[in-house]
Protein backbone atom coordinates (compact mmCIF):
# COMPACT_ATOMS: atom_id res chain seq x y z
CA UNK A 1 0.00 0.00 0.00
CA UNK A 2 1.60 3.23 -1.06
CA UNK A 3 1.37 6.40 0.95
CA UNK A 4 -1.24 8.15 -1.21
CA UNK A 5 -3.52 5.16 -1.15
CA UNK A 6 -3.11 4.92 2.60
CA UNK A 7 -3.95 8.60 3.08
CA UNK A 8 -6.96 8.33 0.82
CA UNK A 9 -8.30 5.35 2.67
CA UNK A 10 -7.80 6.91 6.10
CA UNK A 11 -9.24 10.26 5.11
CA UNK A 12 -12.20 8.79 3.28
CA UNK A 13 -13.30 6.68 6.22
CA UNK A 14 -11.19 6.82 9.38
CA UNK A 15 -13.57 4.60 11.35
CA UNK A 16 -13.33 1.50 9.24
CA UNK A 17 -9.86 0.34 8.40
CA UNK A 18 -9.36 -2.66 6.23
CA UNK A 19 -6.65 -5.24 6.83
CA UNK A 20 -4.24 -3.70 4.35
CA UNK A 21 -4.45 -0.37 6.12
CA UNK A 22 -3.96 -1.94 9.52
CA UNK A 23 -0.95 -3.82 8.18
CA UNK A 24 0.51 -0.61 6.83
CA UNK A 25 0.05 1.22 10.13
CA UNK A 26 1.60 -1.48 12.28
CA UNK A 27 5.23 -0.84 11.42
CA UNK A 28 5.14 2.81 10.52
CA UNK A 29 5.18 5.48 13.22
CA UNK A 30 4.43 8.29 10.75
CA UNK A 31 1.38 6.49 9.47
CA UNK A 32 0.27 5.78 13.03
CA UNK A 33 0.51 9.46 13.81
CA UNK A 34 -1.40 10.36 10.66
CA UNK A 35 -4.15 7.90 11.47
CA UNK A 36 -4.31 9.20 15.00
CA UNK A 37 -4.48 12.83 13.83
CA UNK A 38 -7.26 12.11 11.39
CA UNK A 39 -9.16 10.20 14.01
CA UNK A 40 -8.84 13.16 16.38
CA UNK A 41 -9.92 15.50 13.62
CA UNK A 42 -12.90 13.33 12.96
CA UNK A 43 -13.96 13.56 16.58
CA UNK A 44 -13.72 17.32 16.32
CA UNK A 45 -15.74 17.33 13.11
CA UNK A 46 -18.38 15.18 14.72
CA UNK A 47 -18.48 17.51 17.69
CA UNK A 48 -18.72 20.57 15.46
CA UNK A 49 -21.43 19.06 13.33
CA UNK A 50 -23.40 18.06 16.36
CA UNK A 51 -25.18 21.36 16.57
CA UNK A 52 -27.78 21.59 19.32
CA UNK A 53 -31.30 20.67 18.34
CA UNK A 54 -33.86 23.34 19.23
CA UNK A 55 -35.83 22.70 22.39
CA UNK A 56 -39.25 21.36 21.73
CA UNK A 57 -38.57 20.27 18.16
CA UNK A 58 -39.76 16.80 19.05
CA UNK A 59 -42.93 18.15 20.64
CA UNK A 60 -43.54 20.43 17.67
CA UNK A 61 -43.21 17.55 15.27
CA UNK A 62 -45.73 15.48 17.18
CA UNK A 63 -48.05 18.47 17.46
CA UNK A 64 -47.92 19.26 13.77
CA UNK A 65 -48.69 15.67 12.90
CA UNK A 66 -51.56 15.48 15.38
CA UNK A 67 -53.05 18.66 13.95
CA UNK A 68 -52.59 17.46 10.40
CA UNK A 69 -54.25 14.12 11.03
CA UNK A 70 -57.03 15.89 12.93
CA UNK A 71 -57.65 18.09 9.89
CA UNK A 72 -57.65 15.00 7.73
CA UNK A 73 -60.14 13.38 10.08
CA UNK A 74 -62.40 16.43 9.87
CA UNK A 75 -62.18 16.43 6.10
CA UNK A 76 -63.11 12.74 6.11
CA UNK A 77 -66.09 13.46 8.36
CA UNK A 78 -67.21 16.19 5.98
CA UNK A 79 -66.89 13.88 3.02
CA UNK A 80 -68.85 11.19 4.86
CA UNK A 81 -71.54 13.70 5.76
CA UNK A 82 -71.74 14.88 2.17
CA UNK A 83 -72.03 11.29 0.99
CA UNK A 84 -74.78 10.54 3.49
CA UNK A 85 -76.61 13.69 2.39
CA UNK A 86 -76.32 12.67 -1.26
CA UNK A 87 -77.67 9.22 -0.53
CA UNK A 88 -80.58 10.69 1.42
CA UNK A 89 -81.24 13.14 -1.40
CA UNK A 90 -81.27 10.41 -4.03
CA UNK A 91 -83.53 8.27 -1.87
CA UNK A 92 -85.88 11.22 -1.49
CA UNK A 93 -85.94 11.71 -5.23
CA UNK A 94 -86.59 8.02 -5.81
CA UNK A 95 -89.45 7.91 -3.33
CA UNK A 96 -90.88 11.07 -4.85
CA UNK A 97 -90.60 9.58 -8.29
CA UNK A 98 -92.23 6.33 -7.25
CA UNK A 99 -95.08 7.95 -5.35
CA UNK A 100 -96.04 10.72 -7.69
CA UNK A 101 -95.06 9.56 -11.12
CA UNK A 102 -97.60 8.29 -13.57
CA UNK A 103 -98.09 4.66 -12.88
CA UNK A 104 -100.32 3.95 -15.84
CA UNK A 105 -99.16 4.22 -19.38
CA UNK A 106 -102.38 5.45 -20.96
CA UNK A 107 -105.75 6.99 -20.19
CA UNK A 108 -107.63 3.75 -20.66
CA UNK A 109 -105.66 1.70 -18.14
CA UNK A 110 -106.03 4.38 -15.56
CA UNK A 111 -109.71 4.95 -16.20
CA UNK A 112 -110.44 1.24 -15.75
CA UNK A 113 -108.33 1.05 -12.62
CA UNK A 114 -110.09 4.09 -11.21
CA UNK A 115 -113.53 2.71 -11.93
CA UNK A 116 -112.65 -0.66 -10.41
CA UNK A 117 -111.23 0.98 -7.35
CA UNK A 118 -114.36 3.02 -6.68
CA UNK A 119 -116.93 0.53 -7.95
CA UNK A 120 -117.93 -0.43 -4.42
CA UNK A 121 -118.97 3.14 -3.59
CA UNK A 122 -121.58 3.46 -6.32
CA UNK A 123 -124.73 1.48 -6.64
CA UNK A 124 -126.75 1.59 -9.81
CA UNK A 125 -129.95 2.07 -7.88
CA UNK A 126 -128.79 5.10 -5.87
CA UNK A 127 -131.00 8.15 -5.93
CA UNK A 128 -129.90 11.04 -8.13
CA UNK A 129 -128.43 13.72 -5.89
CA UNK A 130 -126.74 16.12 -8.26
CA UNK A 131 -128.54 19.03 -9.93
CA UNK A 132 -127.54 20.48 -13.27
CA UNK A 133 -126.58 23.76 -11.60
CA UNK A 134 -124.13 22.17 -9.16
CA UNK A 135 -122.75 19.98 -11.96
CA UNK A 136 -122.08 23.05 -14.10
CA UNK A 137 -120.49 24.83 -11.14
CA UNK A 138 -117.96 22.00 -11.04
CA UNK A 139 -117.60 21.95 -14.82
CA UNK A 140 -116.58 25.60 -14.76
CA UNK A 141 -113.13 24.51 -13.65
CA UNK A 142 -112.75 22.81 -17.03
CA UNK A 143 -114.30 25.70 -18.91
CA UNK A 144 -117.27 23.65 -19.96
CA UNK A 145 -120.95 23.26 -19.14
CA UNK A 146 -123.79 20.83 -19.85
CA UNK A 147 -126.98 22.07 -21.47
CA UNK A 148 -129.07 19.39 -19.79
CA UNK A 149 -128.55 16.25 -17.78
CA UNK A 150 -128.62 13.40 -20.24
CA UNK A 151 -129.16 10.60 -17.75
CA UNK A 152 -129.57 9.94 -14.08
CA UNK A 153 -126.55 11.54 -12.42
CA UNK A 154 -125.72 9.79 -9.15
CA UNK A 155 -122.47 11.42 -8.31
CA UNK A 156 -120.27 14.30 -9.50
CA UNK A 157 -117.07 15.43 -7.83
CA UNK A 158 -113.44 16.21 -8.42
CA UNK A 159 -111.12 13.25 -8.45
CA UNK A 160 -107.41 12.81 -8.82
CA UNK A 161 -106.94 11.21 -12.18
CA UNK A 162 -103.35 9.98 -12.18
CA UNK A 163 -102.01 13.17 -10.69
CA UNK A 164 -104.19 15.68 -12.47
CA UNK A 165 -107.46 17.17 -11.29
CA UNK A 166 -110.50 15.67 -12.99
CA UNK A 167 -114.25 15.65 -12.68
CA UNK A 168 -115.75 12.24 -12.08
CA UNK A 169 -119.42 11.80 -13.02
CA UNK A 170 -121.36 8.63 -12.29
CA UNK A 171 -124.59 7.98 -14.17
CA UNK A 172 -127.13 5.26 -13.73
CA UNK A 173 -126.57 2.67 -16.43
CA UNK A 174 -128.46 -0.38 -17.58
CA UNK A 175 -126.90 -2.89 -15.20
CA UNK A 176 -124.05 -0.97 -13.55
CA UNK A 177 -123.08 2.69 -13.23
CA UNK A 178 -121.53 4.51 -16.17
CA UNK A 179 -118.52 6.67 -15.38
CA UNK A 180 -117.59 9.87 -17.19
CA UNK A 181 -114.28 11.55 -16.54
CA UNK A 182 -113.52 15.07 -17.64
CA UNK A 183 -109.86 15.90 -17.35
CA UNK A 184 -107.41 18.41 -18.76
CA UNK A 185 -105.39 17.30 -21.79
CA UNK A 186 -102.18 16.12 -20.21
CA UNK A 187 -99.08 15.34 -22.22
CA UNK A 188 -97.74 12.99 -19.59
CA UNK A 189 -100.28 10.30 -20.28
CA UNK A 190 -100.99 8.77 -23.67
CA UNK A 191 -104.39 9.32 -25.18
CA UNK A 192 -106.17 6.15 -26.32
CA UNK A 193 -109.45 6.27 -28.16
CA UNK A 194 -110.90 2.86 -27.27
CA UNK A 195 -110.04 0.53 -24.47
CA UNK A 196 -111.54 -2.43 -22.70
CA UNK A 197 -110.86 -5.25 -20.29
CA UNK A 198 -112.91 -8.34 -19.44
CA UNK A 199 -115.86 -6.45 -17.97
CA UNK A 200 -115.40 -2.83 -18.82
CA UNK A 201 -115.07 -0.87 -22.03
CA UNK A 202 -114.42 2.76 -22.65
CA UNK A 203 -114.11 5.51 -25.20
CA UNK A 204 -112.19 8.75 -25.04
CA UNK A 205 -113.02 12.00 -26.73
CA UNK A 206 -110.50 14.71 -27.17
CA UNK A 207 -111.75 18.30 -27.15
CA UNK A 208 -109.59 21.40 -27.41
CA UNK A 209 -108.11 21.30 -23.96
CA UNK A 210 -109.91 18.48 -22.26
CA UNK A 211 -110.44 14.75 -22.59
CA UNK A 212 -113.77 13.19 -21.86
CA UNK A 213 -113.68 9.50 -21.06
CA UNK A 214 -116.72 7.28 -20.80
CA UNK A 215 -116.36 3.91 -19.06
CA UNK A 216 -119.14 1.36 -18.60
CA UNK A 217 -119.67 -2.37 -18.60
CA UNK A 218 -119.92 -4.39 -21.78
CA UNK A 219 -123.74 -4.18 -21.88
CA UNK A 220 -123.69 -0.43 -21.96
CA UNK A 221 -124.04 1.39 -25.31
CA UNK A 222 -120.95 3.47 -24.78
CA UNK A 223 -121.17 5.04 -28.24
CA UNK A 224 -124.58 6.31 -27.34
CA UNK A 225 -123.35 7.81 -24.08
CA UNK A 226 -120.55 9.43 -25.93
CA UNK A 227 -122.92 11.02 -28.41
CA UNK A 228 -125.04 12.33 -25.55
CA UNK A 229 -122.03 13.90 -23.92
CA UNK A 230 -120.96 15.41 -27.23
CA UNK A 231 -124.36 16.91 -27.85
CA UNK A 232 -124.87 18.36 -24.41
CA UNK A 233 -121.47 19.73 -23.59
CA UNK A 234 -120.51 23.30 -24.44
CA UNK A 235 -116.94 24.55 -24.05
CA UNK A 236 -116.16 28.14 -23.28
CA UNK A 237 -112.89 29.84 -23.99
CA UNK B 1 -54.35 4.00 13.73
CA UNK B 2 -52.83 3.75 17.16
CA UNK B 3 -49.98 1.60 15.94
CA UNK B 4 -49.25 4.07 13.18
CA UNK B 5 -49.14 6.83 15.77
CA UNK B 6 -46.79 4.81 17.93
CA UNK B 7 -44.49 4.02 15.01
CA UNK B 8 -44.48 7.65 14.01
CA UNK B 9 -43.64 8.91 17.49
CA UNK B 10 -40.85 6.39 17.82
CA UNK B 11 -39.49 7.44 14.47
CA UNK B 12 -39.56 11.12 15.39
CA UNK B 13 -37.97 10.50 18.74
CA UNK B 14 -35.15 8.42 17.33
CA UNK B 15 -34.31 10.44 14.27
CA UNK B 16 -35.41 14.06 14.59
CA UNK B 17 -32.07 15.25 15.99
CA UNK B 18 -29.98 13.69 13.25
CA UNK B 19 -32.37 14.87 10.63
CA UNK B 20 -32.33 18.40 11.99
CA UNK B 21 -28.53 18.44 11.98
CA UNK B 22 -28.43 17.10 8.48
CA UNK B 23 -30.94 19.74 7.40
CA UNK B 24 -28.91 22.40 9.09
CA UNK B 25 -25.79 21.45 7.18
CA UNK B 26 -27.75 21.52 3.96
CA UNK B 27 -29.10 25.04 4.39
CA UNK B 28 -27.07 26.68 7.21
CA UNK B 29 -30.17 28.14 8.74
CA UNK B 30 -31.70 26.99 11.99
CA UNK B 31 -35.20 28.05 11.05
CA UNK B 32 -35.15 26.65 7.55
CA UNK B 33 -33.68 23.45 8.94
CA UNK B 34 -36.57 23.25 11.40
CA UNK B 35 -39.10 23.85 8.63
CA UNK B 36 -37.45 21.19 6.52
CA UNK B 37 -37.65 18.70 9.34
CA UNK B 38 -41.31 19.58 9.98
CA UNK B 39 -42.17 19.16 6.34
CA UNK B 40 -40.19 15.95 6.10
CA UNK B 41 -41.93 14.33 9.05
CA UNK B 42 -45.32 15.45 7.82
CA UNK B 43 -44.67 13.77 4.51
CA UNK B 44 -43.30 10.78 6.34
CA UNK B 45 -46.54 10.55 8.34
CA UNK B 46 -48.62 10.53 5.19
CA UNK B 47 -46.44 7.88 3.59
CA UNK B 48 -45.65 5.91 6.72
CA UNK B 49 -47.38 2.81 5.44
CA UNK B 50 -44.93 2.64 2.56
CA UNK B 51 -42.02 2.32 4.99
CA UNK B 52 -41.71 -1.43 5.43
CA UNK B 53 -38.21 -1.75 6.80
CA UNK B 54 -37.56 0.27 9.93
CA UNK B 55 -33.83 -0.03 9.31
CA UNK B 56 -34.23 1.96 6.13
CA UNK B 57 -36.10 4.71 7.96
CA UNK B 58 -33.12 7.02 8.32
CA UNK B 59 -32.10 7.03 4.69
CA UNK B 60 -35.77 7.21 3.70
CA UNK B 61 -36.25 10.35 5.80
CA UNK B 62 -33.02 11.86 4.51
CA UNK B 63 -34.17 11.28 0.96
CA UNK B 64 -37.43 13.09 1.74
CA UNK B 65 -35.55 15.93 3.37
CA UNK B 66 -33.20 16.31 0.43
CA UNK B 67 -36.19 16.47 -1.89
CA UNK B 68 -37.83 19.07 0.32
CA UNK B 69 -34.64 21.08 0.29
CA UNK B 70 -34.50 20.88 -3.50
CA UNK B 71 -38.08 22.11 -3.72
CA UNK B 72 -37.03 25.14 -1.75
CA UNK B 73 -34.76 26.05 -4.61
CA UNK B 74 -37.45 25.47 -7.19
CA UNK B 75 -39.56 28.04 -5.41
CA UNK B 76 -36.86 30.62 -4.73
CA UNK B 77 -34.11 30.08 -7.17
CA UNK B 78 -30.62 31.20 -6.14
CA UNK B 79 -31.82 33.04 -3.09
CA UNK B 80 -30.20 30.61 -0.68
CA UNK B 81 -27.58 29.14 -2.93
CA UNK B 82 -24.85 31.52 -1.80
CA UNK B 83 -23.47 30.79 1.56
CA UNK B 84 -23.51 33.82 3.80
CA UNK B 85 -21.27 33.86 6.78
CA UNK B 86 -23.70 35.96 8.75
CA UNK B 87 -26.21 33.16 8.86
CA UNK B 88 -23.88 30.92 10.78
CA UNK B 89 -24.72 31.54 14.35
CA UNK B 90 -22.71 30.77 17.38
CA UNK B 91 -25.13 28.55 19.10
CA UNK B 92 -23.62 28.67 22.55
CA UNK B 93 -21.42 31.63 23.20
CA UNK B 94 -19.74 30.15 26.21
CA UNK B 95 -16.17 31.14 25.68
CA UNK B 96 -14.49 27.89 26.50
CA UNK B 97 -11.81 26.55 24.25
CA UNK B 98 -13.89 23.71 22.89
CA UNK B 99 -16.73 25.96 21.81
CA UNK B 100 -14.43 28.33 20.02
CA UNK B 101 -12.87 25.45 18.21
CA UNK B 102 -16.30 24.09 17.33
CA UNK B 103 -17.34 27.47 16.05
CA UNK B 104 -14.25 27.75 13.93
CA UNK B 105 -14.64 24.28 12.54
CA UNK B 106 -18.33 24.87 11.80
CA UNK B 107 -17.40 27.82 9.67
CA UNK B 108 -14.90 25.70 7.80
CA UNK B 109 -17.46 22.96 7.27
CA UNK B 110 -19.99 25.49 6.05
CA UNK B 111 -17.51 26.95 3.61
CA UNK B 112 -16.76 23.59 2.08
CA UNK B 113 -18.31 22.95 -1.31
CA UNK B 114 -21.72 21.35 -0.98
CA UNK B 115 -20.66 18.24 -2.86
CA UNK B 116 -17.94 17.52 -0.29
CA UNK B 117 -19.91 18.51 2.74
CA UNK B 118 -22.97 16.44 2.11
CA UNK B 119 -21.29 13.03 2.03
CA UNK B 120 -19.26 14.02 5.08
CA UNK B 121 -22.39 14.98 7.03
CA UNK B 122 -24.03 11.72 6.02
CA UNK B 123 -21.00 9.78 7.16
CA UNK B 124 -20.35 11.56 10.43
CA UNK B 125 -23.90 12.36 11.58
CA UNK B 126 -25.82 9.70 9.72
CA UNK B 127 -23.27 6.96 10.30
CA UNK B 128 -23.83 5.67 6.79
CA UNK B 129 -21.29 3.57 4.93
CA UNK B 130 -19.81 4.71 1.65
CA UNK B 131 -22.19 2.47 -0.21
CA UNK B 132 -25.26 3.81 1.58
CA UNK B 133 -24.18 7.38 0.93
CA UNK B 134 -23.72 6.52 -2.73
CA UNK B 135 -27.31 5.24 -2.76
CA UNK B 136 -28.77 8.29 -1.07
CA UNK B 137 -26.93 10.73 -3.30
CA UNK B 138 -27.30 8.64 -6.46
CA UNK B 139 -23.55 8.60 -7.04
CA UNK B 140 -21.17 5.71 -7.43
CA UNK B 141 -19.18 4.57 -4.47
CA UNK B 142 -15.79 5.65 -5.78
CA UNK B 143 -17.02 9.20 -6.30
CA UNK B 144 -18.33 9.25 -2.76
CA UNK B 145 -15.05 7.95 -1.32
CA UNK B 146 -13.09 10.54 -3.31
CA UNK B 147 -15.32 13.33 -2.07
CA UNK B 148 -15.04 12.13 1.51
CA UNK B 149 -11.28 12.05 1.17
CA UNK B 150 -11.20 15.58 -0.27
CA UNK B 151 -13.57 16.88 2.37
CA UNK B 152 -11.44 15.60 5.24
CA UNK B 153 -8.29 16.60 3.49
CA UNK B 154 -9.53 20.17 3.18
CA UNK B 155 -10.50 20.28 6.81
CA UNK B 156 -7.20 18.73 7.87
CA UNK B 157 -5.27 21.32 5.92
CA UNK B 158 -7.36 24.04 7.47
CA UNK B 159 -6.75 22.64 10.95
CA UNK B 160 -3.04 22.36 10.28
CA UNK B 161 -3.05 26.08 9.53
CA UNK B 162 -5.20 26.72 12.55
CA UNK B 163 -2.75 28.38 15.01
CA UNK B 164 -2.57 31.52 12.86
CA UNK B 165 -6.32 31.75 12.65
CA UNK B 166 -6.76 30.96 16.30
CA UNK B 167 -4.72 34.01 17.08
CA UNK B 168 -7.11 36.12 15.07
CA UNK B 169 -10.10 34.69 16.84
CA UNK B 170 -8.74 35.08 20.31
CA UNK B 171 -7.17 38.43 19.72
Amino acid sequence: MDDLQFRRSILADPKSRDDATNEAIKNDAAKQKFAHDVSALDDKIAQAMNIPVPDGLYDNLILRQTMASHQQQKRKTRVRLAMAASVAFVMGLTVNFMMFSHTYKNLGDYAIAHVNHEAAHFSNSAQPKVSLASLNEKMAAFKGSFDSTFGTLIFADYCRFDGSKSLHLVFQGKSSPVNVFILPDDEDITFVKDFANDELQGHSLNFNHSNVIVVGDKNEPIEQWQDRVKQNITWSI
Amino acid sequence: MATKQVRYEALVKALHADLYRYGYWLCHDKHIAEDLVQETFLRAWRALDSLKDEKAAKSWLITILRRENARRFERKRFEMSEYEEATITDVKATSNEQEIENYWLREKIAQMPEEYREPLVLQVIGGFSGEEIANILSLNKNTVMTRLFRARNQLKEAVDDEPKLRGLHNG
